[in-house]
């Protein structure tokens, strides 16, 4: 074949355009770049498929017009990125034979090479290791080619052979199709194109669908659109990437393409069917592989069965411990939250009990630092805080936090845990930052607190004897007596802080007395006072015997 | 005016020049553009290509609450369908600065300021 003319180029067009359109699914499946929304191929398809219709609606024997129908048609739908360089292609083509009747090898040749210099001219900055590439190595090739060969059955099936080779470069052009394990899809749309044009120039007939090492790239482009979507691994929905293969056999379910593909998206996603008339090959994601696999065993043998569990890989990726049950559990937010500091578990439990968000361990020996009680403000989430230290001596370090913080949060400047309870049940999540502040200040205004705890030396405080390993009672911080009976002290603790108004007094009592001596010593209270209802919790703090509060 | 982020370690400020170099760099990237314009060329009066140092004349950002805007001004090659270039460029630049900065843009404007024939 020495020349082609106007029909023949029509032929090819239509062949072309017909190849692309039956593997417009894989060329999808490949679109990683420039933006990977899987569409290149249904774009390509539609601007190929518009350039055939103009060219069959007027093909001519002159060449040169049927190339300007094509380029007419291929510019009106143009879709997508590759589709309007499908477009300048062929319009550099069109362009340059505008005059002739038929084109030999070499006029074949210098249009394709004009075309691809019309496409660049089009675009301010190239991206190699696109369809721009192999493009122009494949028109390169043609020109060189043209030289020596006549033939232009010759010429294309070197046309095909260089275009398949530059997309097999692509990867080693363009860093993200390297990232993904793909070739570029817009370029594989093109060596589809001209491998439609070398069967029409052969007269063959073409396999319908490409089968063969093409399914690990789609599975590569498949899996990183995947990885887009999931940040956390508590979002990978179907847990296992499986992977196989049925061989056929005859007295086996009869394989459709169509219905397999149906029932098996009905076990997960990412789901990839490449078959020929012997076997197919599956991939798809899955929380129930064996169900999967059961389902493909109807048709055939099973043959390399490969089955991974995402979720580790992603936990591994995103190094995070692994736990199916942690992934599910995430951590509560609390947008306007109190944090509050306290010893003892029993202590803590109560506080949270009453409204704490969160409850930093801490108290008379082992004061929080003002990074802790950041750290446990961010940890809850919150956009707003109260901070309430329950000491006096954790009170500068939660004014500090409050300012590094950069949320709005205040300082309730609670110095006892009973006063600590107060402000937190005087809490309204409806009023402000400093409009509940005022309210849980004055709420705790008119509780008094009063502390038993253990002399740890021989001292005199406020003309008080204290003597080590006694008992101590302090009445809103001031040292009431000192004395080695417990009950003692306690009594007249309690002696010192009641009054005409006092209604409820509270007991918190610590790791080193038991339940029933806090009960005899509430039911003591209850006994002395008529009016006064005794509440009894177990604090389990350690120093303090007992918190009480009068209010 | 600057664009900020805030996470758990601090404070993030991206200059609205960033973003524009950011939006500008995608768009060149895109099949069928030639160039970006200054978007005062109605006043000017010319179709001048923007250097590369120039691009932040090209693009407008705009934030308003949470939401971006970005106004392009491109000029295409002649002979491309334009309608589907602008389209192209709308979803680069969108894609593009969500990848490098988290950020969802809300519109991406494109004005397309002229045509340039190539000489071919």
């Amino acid at each position: 074949m020495k020349s082609i003319n106007g029909i023949q180029f029509a032929d090819m067009v239509q062949m072309g355009a017909h190849h692309l359109f039956q593997n417009a699914d894989y060329v999808d499946a490949l679109n990683v770049f420039p933006v990977p929304d899987g569409d290149t191929g249904t774009n390509m398809n539609l601007s190929m498929t518009s350039g055939a219709k103009e060219t069959a609606a007027h093909t001519n024997e002159h060449i040169g017009k049927t190339a300007q129908a094509l380029s007419k048609g291929l510019l009106m739908g143009a879709r997508g990125n590759s589709g309007v360089i499908l477009s300048q292609l062929f319009r550099g083509f069109g362009k340059s034979i505008e005059q002739m009747d038929v084109l030999n090898a070499k006029q074949f040749a210098d249009a394709l090479n004009y075309g691809v210099e019309t496409a660049y001219k089009a675009v301010m900055k190239p991206v190699e290791g696109t369809i721009l590439t192999v493009a122009k190595d494949s028109a390169r090739k043609a020109v060189e080619v043209s030289e020596d060969v006549e033939d232009i059955r010759e010429l294309m099936q070197a046309i095909v052979e260089e275009a398949k080779k530059s997309l097999d470069r692509t990867p080693d052009l363009l860093p993200v199709l390297k990232e993904v394990g793909v070739v570029d899809s817009g370029g594989q749309g093109l060596v589809f194109v001209y491998e439609g044009f070398l069967a029409s120039l052969k007269g063959e007939a073409l396999p319908s669908k490409t089968v063969g090492s093409s399914m690990d790239d789609l599975v590569s482009a498949e899996h990183h659109k995947n990885v887009q979507g999931f940040m956390d691994t508590a979002d990978i929905e179907f847990g296992f990437c499986t992977e196989f293969m049925v061989r056929f056999e005859d007295g086996k379910k009869a394989f459709d393409e169509t219905a397999f593909r149906n029932d098996l998206s009905e076990y997960g996603d990412s789901l990839l069917v490449i078959s020929d008339d012997e076997i197919a090959k599956i991939h798809i994601h899955s929380e129930t592989p064996g169900e999967v696999l059961t389902y493909g065993q109807q048709y055939g043998d099973l043959i390399k069965i490969k089955i991974e569990n995402m979720r580790q890989q992603h936990t591994e990726i995103v190094g995070e411990g692994y736990s199916t049950e942690a992934t599910k559990k995430k951590a509560e937010v609390h947008p306007y939250a109190i944090v509050t500091v306290a010893m003892g578990t029993g202590v803590s439990e109560l506080l949270k009990s009453l409204g704490a968000s969160a409850v930093i361990e801490g108290g008379q020996t082992m004061n929080p630092s003002t990074e802790d009680i950041v750290k446990a403000v961010e940890a809850v989430g919150a956009e707003r805080v109260l901070i309430l230290p329950n000491n006096k001596n954790i009170v500068m370090a939660a004014e500090q936090a409050a300012e590094i913080l950069g949320i709005e949060a205040a300082v309730v400047p609670t110095k006892t845990i009973p006063q600590g309870m107060a402000a937190i049940l005087a809490f309204n999540p409806q009023a402000t930052v400093e409009e509940n502040k005022n309210n849980m200040s004055e709420a705790y205004a008119h509780v008094k607190t009063g502390q038993v705890t253990f002399a740890v030396r021989d001292t005199s405080i406020d003309g008080v004897e204290i003597k080590k390993d006694d008992f101590m009672a302090l009445a809103e911080g001031k040292i009431v007596l000192s004395n080695p009976s417990l009950k003692e002290v306690t009594t007249s603790l309690i002696q010192t802080l009641m009054d005409e108004e006092a209604e409820i007094v509270t007991v918190i009592y610590g790791e080193d007395v038991s339940e029933e001596e806090a009960n005899e010593f509430a039911a003591f209270i209850e006994a002395q006072y008529e009016d006064v209802e005794v509440e009894v919790y177990n604090g389990k703090q350690p120093l303090y015997p007992y918190i009480l509060s009068v209010e | 005016m600057s664009i900020e982020l805030k996470n758990e370690f601090g404070l993030i400020d991206i200059s609205q020049d960033t973003v524009a170099q950011i939006a500008g760099g995608a768009a060149i990237e895109c099949y069928g553009i030639v160039g970006m314009a200054s978007k005062h060329q109605i006043r000017d009066g010319l179709t001048d290509i923007l250097r590369k140092e120039n691009f932040t004349k090209g693009v407008l950002v705009r934030q308003e609450k949470e939401n971006l805007h970005i106004d392009m001004y491109i000029i295409v090659s002649y002979g491309t369908k334009i309608s589907e270039i602008a389209y192209q460029v709308q979803s680069k630049v969108k894609y593009t600065l969500n990848k490098s900065l988290g950020m969802s843009v809300k519109s991406v404007n494109v004005y397309v300021q002229g045509v340039r024939v190539a000489n071919v």
